[in-house]
């Protein structure tokens, strides 16, 4: 096993801060990254496609040395009371990177203080610019779930929600539309976790009978849910209609359930992506999933080796990259991990409608 | 709160780089990546958290030279263990020894993290130094929290250039220092150069390290931007080579003041009165020329197209045209030229480009607007627009005539603003 840390020739996922800003995105608050520099327009550049089109308040703080050796919070508190104030956000969330990791930034005290000032709710969600996307999103979501979401909610037979879904996995509308119509078809009602959706919808989260968990990021939230409103969940990504099929059992069961399968460790077909993604894909295709690990990444030599043995590859165009071996390599973009950089090749890929054979044959 | 305010309510302290931050969708402006992209065979290493690395190799993915970076990322064990030198030494190993072609530079980006982990760094270049002696190590950083007194822009112009060695100085030989775009014939410093033989070294022309590391020989050392001046001062101190410091200025007499010191810097006559009658007028000319097409139609100006925002909108102003707003964020020009403008065009529009207030204005204008640069063009809502960064390669007479037939043709000919401008790093053709 090699040194996770080095990558010679790969890309990285992109980070918790940017889970957080894409999962609240549409919900009409403000949300400020603590941080020097970067981490937005590495945001509102690679990670969000809804930038150029709309209004949503997503800021830096512009923490300098003097304020971060001094560890002097109120140029924070009062810069967000500031906007704040003018521009009437429903909620304020604050996370950050990693100087404020280090230097043991109260964020829950930091937000009280600026609720207090303000009359405006605010989420601490405590990132530290070290993790994947996958924690900043599952943080936000439950952090925003246990703040606005009527817990005591009567259940409402045939409610879902589904968890996780944020343009950093899915990308296009389409696709959240796809999940969505999954589940509408079958006679469910459905809220999404948090594309295409209002505030209001979502506070009705704990009315749902079950929560389908289609990311990684929608663990988090999911487990929360489960704990405190007894609400189980279906892991999975409703890829096509075997898998669409399977999580529509699943849901019945009112149990928790993981309907991937166990994967086969000889698989030539290595699916290299988000991990519920990754494992649904390769249920359906009997291969093999390689997901990054959240504090981790992907280990370049693990990934390297395992390209190596794979006789396909279905990943992101950027694993090609110092590919050893003689893979057919099927590229399919994440966004979470190139960017806007093949967004335009983002296929609507949720949906009963999605044929993964027939995608391997139109890129091979 | 306002978006905007006129400048005769303006101070000249005026700073909008305060507060909260918004980040636009105009990606023009080059980052760290790109500058450094610049040096042939090299390879640029960055060792930062996750958060820091994603836009770095995003926009090494997007310029297709993703063999030319790596990245040790920063994991919680690091902070806990105290074990960042191991880290950034076995992996900078781990690297050289995996890459198929060794570079001849290695550019090592450490973080803010580093700073505050006082992080012992120097020692593990000197290390790297020892074991792989066919390669030069440059310490770069990537410290956005030191942008108050170091931002890593200006500093990365001064380290790229740490390589360059002492040498005998070739009297027919000049360098310019810390640029983004080649700089030829829309530049009077370059067409006077080239009429008195005197050969011109660019990083942005060099094809080849040893060709780069020839810099050492040049006699003087040109800038002409604000972020080269600490490459140019630091090549003065540690080479001798003489710094003269080019102002991108819109004043005819203080370009021919500079274009002097500059001739004897370099040994040659300065251009003649005659010369400069016969500039003066070309450019004047050229400045009615794009006057009669432009007319009244508004003019927006940004500070990410070029150096002076405030001198060139004056320049405009008081040879006819209406300028209305400049998109600035912070003052750091003559306040004689502050003061000379708030005179010319008392209502002239002020208007922050990254302050939290800038987010929810509204952008558009009635009616047709000339912008020049991508900030301006994307506020006013503009396809009429001049797409440039850091006034390209245009200097002196030369170069205020190359503005004039770029608004001429920005006015006539709309162009696709929404896509232009979200291309990281324009003009960057490494």
């Amino acid at each position: 096993m090699g040194n996770w840390h080095t990558h010679v020739f790969t890309s990285t996922y992109t980070a918790d801060v940017s889970g957080v800003c894409s999962a609240l995105y549409e919900l009409g608050g403000m949300t400020v990254l603590h941080d020097p520099s970067g981490c937005n327009s590495t945001y509102t550049t690679h990670d969000e496609p809804r930038w150029y089109d709309s209004d949503s308040l997503m800021f830096i703080s512009g923490l300098d040395e003097m304020t971060a050796v001094l560890g002097d919070d109120s140029v924070i508190i009062r810069d967000v009371v500031r906007a704040a104030k003018d521009l009437k956000p429903r909620f304020i969330t604050l996370c950050g990177a990693s100087i404020p990791h280090i230097i043991a930034f109260d964020y829950r005290g930091v937000a009280r203080l600026i609720e207090k000032e303000t009359g405006i709710p605010v989420l601490p969600v405590a990132t530290d610019g070290l993790k994947s996307y996958v924690s900043g999103a599952g943080l936000a979501m439950k952090e925003w779930i246990r703040r606005f979401a009527e817990r005591k909610a009567e259940k409402i037979p045939g409610r879902i929600n589904l968890l996780g879904v944020t343009p950093v996995d899915f990308s296009r509308q389409e696709n959240a539309d796809a999940m969505k119509k999954v589940f509408t078809d079958a006679g469910y009602s459905v809220r999404v976790f948090a594309m295409g959706e209002t505030f209001e919808n979502l506070q009705e989260a704990y009315q749902a009978e079950c929560n389908v968990v289609v990311s990684s990021a929608g663990r988090n939230p999911a487990q929360y849910m489960y704990k405190t409103g007894k609400i189980p969940f279906v892991e999975g990504v409703p890829c096509g209609e075997q898998m669409a099929e399977r999580i529509l059992q699943a849901v019945k069961t009112g149990t928790n359930q993981y309907v991937c399968d166990d994967y086969d460790p000889e698989g030539k077909i290595l699916v290299i992506g988000e991990e519920i993604f990754a494992k649904s894909l390769a249920s359906v295709l009997k291969g093999k999933p390689l997901y990054p690990d959240i504090d981790e990444g992907l280990d370049e030599d693990l990934l390297l080796q395992e390209m190596e043995k794979a006789e396909m590859i279905i990943a992101d165009p950027l694993f090609r990259y110092g590919r050893r071996g003689n893979a057919v390599f099927i590229p399919f973009p994440h966004e979470g991990y190139s960017g806007r950089l093949f967004r335009k090749d983002i296929p609507v890929f949720a949906g009963k409608e999605f044929d993964i054979e027939r995608y391997i044959r139109e890129k091979k | 709160m306002k978006e905007w305010q006129l400048i005769k309510d303006t101070a000249y302290e005026y700073n909008a780089d305060i507060g909260l931050s918004y980040s636009s969708p105009a990606r023009g402006v080059w980052n760290i990546v790109h500058i450094g992209t610049l040096v042939p065979e090299s390879h640029q290493i960055f060792v930062c958290p996750t958060s820091c690395l994603r836009g770095v190799v995003l926009t090494t993915a997007e310029m297709g030279a993703m063999d030319q970076m790596s990245t040790i990322t920063v994991g919680e064990d690091n902070i806990l263990e105290g074990n960042m030198e191991e880290e950034l030494h076995e992996g900078t190993r781990k690297i050289l020894d995996s890459l198929p072609v060794k570079p001849r530079m290695v550019m090592i980006f450490t973080s803010c993290i580093h700073h505050f982990l006082a992080v012992n760094y120097q020692r593990v270049y000197r290390l790297l130094r020892q074991e792989y002696p066919d390669i030069d190590f440059v310490d770069c950083y990537m410290d956005p929290i030191m942008r108050r007194t170091a931002p890593p822009d200006p500093t990365l112009r001064r380290q790229i250039y740490r390589v360059i060695g002492k040498a005998d100085h070739d009297p027919s030989a000049v360098n310019f220092i810390g640029n983004e775009f080649t700089m030829t014939e829309n530049c009077d410093l370059w067409l006077h150069l080239q009429q008195n033989n005197i050969t011109v070294r660019d990083i942005t022309a060099c094809d080849t390290y040893d060709e780069f590391l020839r810099t050492a020989e040049g006699s003087v050392n040109f800038t002409f931007h604000n972020a080269a001046a600490k490459a140019g001062r630091d090549m003065e101190l540690r080479l001798q080579q003489k710094w003269i410091a080019m102002r991108p200025s819109y004043d005819y007499d203080v370009i021919d003041a500079d274009m002097r010191s500059a001739s004897e810097a370099a040994g040659i006559p300065a251009p003649s009165k005659q010369e400069i009658t016969e500039n003066r007028k070309k450019t004047e000319e050229a400045v009615k020329k794009a006057l009669a097409v432009i007319g009244d139609t508004p003019v927006s100006v940004d500070h990410t197209a070029v150096d002076r925002p405030l001198e060139f909108a004056l320049f405009l102003l008081e040879h006819g045209f209406q300028v209305e707003s400049v998109y600035i964020d912070v003052f750091t020009e003559d306040k004689n030229i502050f003061e000379r403008l708030q005179a010319e065009k008392p209502d002239l529009k002020i208007c922050p480009s990254l302050n939290w207030n800038i987010r929810r204005a509204e952008r558009g204008h009635e009616g047709k607007i000339l912008a020049v640069g991508q900030k301006a063009a994307y506020f006013n809502d503009t396809d009429y627009f001049v797409n440039i960064i850091e006034s390209e390669d245009m200097y002196g007479y030369a170069g205020i005539r190359r503005m004039m037939e770029r608004m001429i043709r920005a006015c006539e000919k709309p162009q696709n603003m929404r896509d232009l401008i979200q291309i990281k790093g324009w003009g960057c053709q490494c």
